[in-house]
């Protein structure tokens, strides 16, 4: 049969943003594919050149709507550690905390497009209403609901709200019985795993080599996540496990996501219960020093890695961001071969795309 | 392989070894010294579990073949090319799963010849970090599979990343 090119956005539903994936089909049949990014390009790294340190924290919050949290964290670690600063504790504990609510929100979210995608309209709605739980808590933590430009550099903005301890811990105890509940609905679903099981499939190898990082890379059985690997704040101190699976399809990321969630749960409890009275927030120098610093994170996506270059003024000389999803994307030619346009969806909805992050 | 619907859960890391002789980082820094002895001109252990050296442009390929192949570095992280007043300095993070550590690797082009040799044979990863590399800064990556710009448009006539590039109409 004759081969064909067909463009699969960049206005499309599959996308969940502005990119545009080519796509050469035999037929049903995927032959080749070639992703194409960079149509919500903004010049964050260049904008960040010509702002001071504190200005950025905003900026880099627009990375990503959907955890914008994680990536206000990495830059102020990053600049901390170009700083040579130190941290109290309690902003630690709060930190994690946050950024723990932060994930579980972005998998709902992402559970939610992906159900919305795979035809389960029910699960979009169940899973967006109990995202609003988390997405209020972090409002009363920080005052805002999406982008909070709320880590500061030593520190974070200000301290918890009343009443902030007892509504994470029912939070967390809420959202382990629906998470019982969303398994139920999914994993009983007979469409949904028809779509999902054996789909997708990466090799592990593959995998590593392409540089994917996150639930792609641990749902094809790596067991690489940098809370445990390359612990960073004050992850050493809290008892988890990081999740992966064999299979490397699109079923297995969805398990890794499911599982994560649940240890998030158990990060918030146990870093509420943790965290010691005291200051959450030292003064920074204004300056930064001549140097290079290096932050690396575990976002709900991957691995988010930023490198600054200082030079001894208020503004960094070089800021340079690296993007999970702009890798992994890199590499969805590996997956979708050989699987039917109708696959498509599924695949590309398993990788959690994030176009803010993806093209800066 | 694990019953469907149940993913294997990890007990906690192993501890890393704690005395100075048999840190890892040490260990990379000697393997790197003793094969590429003329090409490593600065190396330091910069933090726990992070190294960086400095290596020749044309030792570049070798320098990255030899990591992945004989120290296991399976992973490229991130490349990023930095202007500075005389010279480009393309910083590469190579990072290993089983090691639990970074590379830095450092190489410096001079600002009228931004060309190094392409790794995306060593890491398929590396591909469309080295094609933002071209697009923002203008690095030229020799033998690259397909070197194109690929978040700016195709036409577009600068590197915005530039000192030199002030934006505007």
């Amino acid at each position: 049969m004759a081969e064909m090119w067909i463009n699969m956005g960049p206005q499309h539903p599959m996308t969940h943003g502005l990119w545009n994936l080519r796509v050469k089909v035999d037929g049903e049949t995927i032959v080749d594919a070639e992703p194409e990014v960079g149509y919500l390009h903004r010049g964050i790294e260049k904008i960040c050149e010509d702002r001071t340190y504190t200005q950025i924290i905003p900026i880099t919050d627009r990375l990503c709507y959907g955890s914008s949290l994680t990536w206000s964290h990495l830059y102020c670690l990053t600049v901390e550690d170009l700083m040579g600063i130190e941290v109290p504790e309690r902003a630690e504990y709060i930190r994690v905390a946050a950024i723990e609510m932060q994930r579980i929100a972005s998998h709902l979210m992402w559970l939610a497009a992906y159900a919305a995608d795979l035809g389960a309209m029910i699960g979009f709605i169940y899973t967006m209403r109990d995202r609003e739980i988390f997405i209020d808590l972090l409002q009363a933590l920080t005052g805002s609901r999406l982008t909070y430009n709320y880590p500061r550099i030593g520190g974070v903005a200000h301290d918890t709200p009343p009443n902030f301890e007892r509504d994470s811990l029912r939070a967390c105890d809420y959202m382990e019985k629906k998470l019982k509940e969303y398994e139920d609905l999914f994993d009983g679903s007979k469409v949904f795993m028809m779509r999902n099981v054996d789909v997708g499939k990466l090799k592990k190898e593959d995998a590593m080599n392409l540089g994917i990082t996150g639930p792609l890379l641990r749902g094809s059985g790596c067991n690489y996540d940098l809370r445990k690997d390359m612990p960073y704040s004050v992850y050493p101190e809290i008892d988890f496990e990081a999740a992966t699976h064999p299979d490397g399809d699109c079923y297995a990321r969805y398990r890794i996501r499911m599982d994560e969630m649940y240890q998030s749960c158990r990060i918030i409890r146990q870093a509420i219960q943790k965290m010691p009275k005291g200051k959450w927030r030292i003064v920074a120098p204004r300056n930064a020093p001549a140097g290079t610093g290096l932050g690396r994170v575990e976002d709900p996506r991957g691995e988010g890695m930023m490198y600054i270059v200082g030079n001894g003024t208020d503004r960094p000389y070089r800021v340079k961001i690296r993007s999970p999803i702009f890798v992994s994307v890199s590499a969805a030619k590996h997956m979708l071969l050989g699987y039917k346009v109708a696959d498509v969806v599924a695949i590309m909805g398993s990788f959690d795309m994030c176009i803010g992050e993806t093209d800066r | 392989m694990a019953e469907r619907g149940k993913s294997v859960l990890r007990e906690g890391m192993e501890k890393a070894p704690s005395s100075v002789e048999d840190a890892p980082e040490e260990k990379i820094i000697k393997a790197l010294m003793n094969d590429f002895p003329t090409a490593i001109t600065d190396f330091k252990k910069l933090r726990a579990g992070v190294v960086r050296a400095k290596i020749e442009r044309r030792d570049l390929l070798k320098a990255c073949k030899f990591l992945r192949d004989s120290l296991g570095f399976e992973h490229i992280s991130m490349i990023s090319a930095v202007e500075y007043d005389n010279r480009f300095e393309i910083v590469y993070h190579i990072s290993s799963y089983a090691k639990r550590m970074v590379v830095e690797l450092i190489t410096d082009t001079p600002l009228d010849d931004p060309t190094v040799e392409s790794v995306s044979s060593v890491w398929g990863g590396a591909n469309w970090h080295e094609r933002e590399a071209y697009d923002l800064m203008g690095i030229k990556f020799n033998n690259h599979p397909k070197l194109e710009r690929i978040l700016l448009p195709k036409d577009y006539l600068y590197h915005p990343l530039r000192k030199d590039f002030q934006g505007g109409d």
